[in-house]
């Protein structure tokens, strides 16, 4: 039975990949709630610009140049006076926020709360509001963004913006963040700040409006065989979108009243800094032990995918890696340039059975981690089945300890670097941004037992190596550490990674709301009940 | 045999602990106090204690009141509860606990009904057997070998994990006097010579 979503309900974020779609460029604003009303009036006023799921390209929805989206804290729905029932029916962790889970999700040392980019630490005034335009360009983005900025402005103080975010050349005053794809010869990559091609794979849900070949590597895995379709199957849609059944065969916990809840979802929103330097440094000095193409082969081994975005555990050497890419990028061509419909349809198959090779694996032949190593960034993140340890049956399904830790990602890099640099300070990383129907069983659970934590992989307490909260002592010396296992009957010997510094650095973030459509306009009414 | 593993030993006791007070608090309560500031890991008590594996001390206050239509009960005392896991026969242990931590168990057992703080070790034993009760599942969380076994082998793990990560790549002599000077300094055959501490933590 097809699950049937009223796209024009749920807002655009959750459904679309906007940067798949060309809106390469983002804008965050973040806004303090002043007075009740005035709050509830700028919801409503902004509504008319929300962007929601229905899809585009046709007469009566034409593709907006900008699109605008719009969350709340939990101190923001307080502010804008929703029933006290309805506030307290919110789950634990997205009313006390991300700040005072801090010690959950391993922000600590430079992580810490204290540290966040000031527009965090503003005092009394918190973070209420989030709103984010993702544009095609830059024009559409400043177009956009002083529409918005008149709203704010009409609420005469009753909402008003929150500065204090860090940018370039160490101003911390900024007043909104950017995002943006990364530019190589002036074309828009897909690379995030340490070479890697980001955000290959997403959940594959009922209803979720993506092309249906993507269930294979999005959706959950079955016994089948993972690099066909048949190794798949959609996960339910109530893991990502609240009021709809999960894979717990139930509805997720979600605010009262339900037409609160429903449609929407919870987002989570962080700033990670990136030490460029330090990965740099770091991939080249353990590379020249690791032989022929040794800096690529640890920047691999520590992420599961080769920096191109191949995976490491289909294709173990970077020449592998590259003749795939190379491939692929022919097919490519030769199915956008394919005439008639035969020779576009085999022209088509020959592409997508090359594409499918980017997400349609799975461990099983890879159990010891001789070629994607057990601790590898992306095997932490989304271990498809490798937690049966090679275990037919072991559980009901194979995806049944990570059927309900998927992470629907929705995130941009922000800022400049300069390619092979040694420098850590700057302005530049990523806003991550993660969206799913419970906060605390998938990306607190993610976070705080597979990144920061190994035991599950029986890893003992090693942590992932790009995103783990190593620390390094006043001598220099840092305490992260990975093993890059041997291929079985090989004669190959596994490597130590030691010494591994912190990479990525928490700059501010919290727990959001993301309403429905419908949810927006009774929040901006102020007629929520929760009777 | 529900209290033994191979060589593994599971004891489970239940002290009765006397009704009273003094100070104007019960003996139960001065147990626990006395229980909670312990010291710990290799300082406490029972790590002098021969072939402990693990073991857990708590006050039990009494049985719970499910609530209607389970009927209400209570035990007639108080019961310190000592749970150990450990290598070898359970008369030759409690012997142990006599011989090595003889003042600490005289503090902990004092409020208990029928025990003898003046008496022998057989006293002693014949009073822990009284307490004692039968597991009804024993699961030991290690192999069963002599807690000695057990701390070297812990040890040589922990000493070689280092040596793995300090010597990576070294040249094949190098590695080999490295190795050697390893087997020199932790004298792997030899359970009496460097070694894990009991109750070590770290």
């Amino acid at each position: 039975m097809d699950t049937i979503l009223d796209l024009n309900d749920i807002q655009g974020n959750i459904l679309k990949t906007y940067a798949r779609k060309e809106y390469i460029f983002a804008r965050y604003i973040f806004f303090s709630i002043r007075d009740g009303a005035k709050g509830r009036k700028f919801v409503s006023d902004i509504t008319e610009y929300v962007t929601n799921a229905a899809p585009w390209g046709h007469e009566d929805n034409p593709k907006p140049d900008a699109t605008t989206n719009i969350a709340f804290t939990y101190h923001g729905l307080k502010k804008l006076e929703l029933p006290e029932e309805s506030l307290h029916s919110f789950p634990e962790d997205f009313s006390m926020g991300m700040r005072e889970r801090s010690s959950i999700l391993g922000d600590t040392g430079i992580s810490a709360p204290e540290h966040w980019d000031p527009v965090w630490n503003n005092g009394d005034k918190k973070v209420d509001i989030w709103v984010s335009v993702n544009g095609l360009n830059e024009t559409a983005i400043e177009k956009r963004y002083e529409l918005i900025m008149k709203l704010c402005e009409d609420s005469e103080g009753g909402v008003i913006l929150l500065t204090g975010h860090r940018g370039d050349d160490g101003r911390d005053d900024l007043h909104y963040q950017d995002a943006s794809a990364l530019f190589k010869d002036g074309k828009a990559t897909a690379k995030e700040h340490f070479g890697y091609d980001d955000g290959i794979s997403n959940p594959y849900f009922k209803g979720c409006q993506s092309n249906p070949a993507f269930v294979l590597g999005g959706g959950k895995p079955t016994t089948g065989d993972p690099a066909t379709l048949g190794g798949w199957k959609p996960l339910e849609t109530g893991e990502f979108i609240l009021g709809y059944r999960d894979e717990a065969q139930e509805y997720p916990e979600a605010a009262m009243p339900r037409l609160l809840s429903f449609n929407g979802t919870f987002m989570v929103y962080r700033k990670l800094h990136e030490n460029v330097g330090s990965f740099n440094r770091y991939i080249k000095e353990k590379g020249q032990e690791m032989g022929e193409d040794g800096e690529e082969l640890v920047a691999a081994k520590f992420s599961g995918r080769w920096r191109n975005g191949a995976p490491i555990t289909t294709f173990p050497t970077y020449k592998e890696a590259c003749q795939y890419v190379e491939d692929r990028a022919e097919a490519k061509e030769k199915f956008d340039k394919a005439d008639g419909m035969i020779s576009k349809n085999l022209a088509k198959l020959k592409y997508y059975k090359l594409l499918s090779k980017l997400v349609g694996f799975d461990y099983n032949k890879d159990l010891e981690g001789g070629r994607c190593p057990v601790g590898a960034h992306m095997r932490r993140t989304n271990p498809r089945g490798a937690l049966q340890f090679g275990q037919k049956g072991a559980f009901d399904t194979p995806g049944a300890l990570v059927n309900r830790r998927r992470l629907l990602r929705r995130g941009l890099p922000y800022g400049t670097s300069e390619e092979g640099t040694d420098k850590d300070d700057g302005n530049h990383g990523i806003i991550f941004m993660t969206v799913g129907a419970n906060i605390t069983r998938q990306f607190e659970f993610v976070q705080q037992q597979w990144i920061n934590y190994g035991n599950d992989f029986k890893l003992a307490n090693d942590k992932d190596p790009i995103l783990g909260n190593h620390n390094t002592d006043e001598q220099g010396k840092s305490d992260g550490k990975m093993v890059f296992e041997a291929e079985k009957d090989s004669s190959n010997t596994p490597h130590f990674c030691s010494n591994i510094p912190r990479f990525v650095e928490m700059r501010g973030g919290g727990y959001f709301f993301l309403p429905s459509m419908t949810a927006l306009r009774l929040i901006g009414a102020g007629i929520i009940d929760p009777t | 045999m529900p209290n033994k593993s191979g060589n593994a030993y599971g004891m489970t006791l239940l002290c009765p602990i006397i009704n009273g007070s003094k100070n104007h608090q019960s003996y139960a309560d001065i147990i626990r106090d006395h229980l909670e500031n312990l010291p710990l890991d290799s300082a406490s008590p029972m790590a002098k204690v021969p072939n402990t594996y693990l073991c857990r001390f708590y006050v039990l206050n009494d049985v719970f009141y499910e609530g209607y239509p389970a009927k209400e009960e209570h035990l007639k005392s108080r019961y310190l509860v000592f749970s150990t896991n450990f290598h070898g026969e359970p008369d030759e242990y409690l012997q142990g606990m006599w011989s090595h931590a003889l003042k600490e168990v005289r503090e902990i057992w004092q409020y208990c009904v029928g025990f003898k703080a003046q008496g022998t070790a057989d006293d002693f034993v014949a009073y822990m057997r009284k307490c004692q009760v039968d597991n009804a599942l024993f699961f030991n969380g290690s192999t069963d070998d002599s807690l000695a076994e057990q701390l070297k082998s812990l040890y040589l793990k922990q000493e070689f994990s280092r040596f793995v990560y300090e010597n990576e790549g070294a040249s094949d002599e190098d590695l080999q006097n490295a190795f050697m000077e390893f087997v020199k300094r932790t004298d792997p055959e030899n359970l009496n010579g460097p070694t894990w501490v009991p109750g070590h933590n770290e």
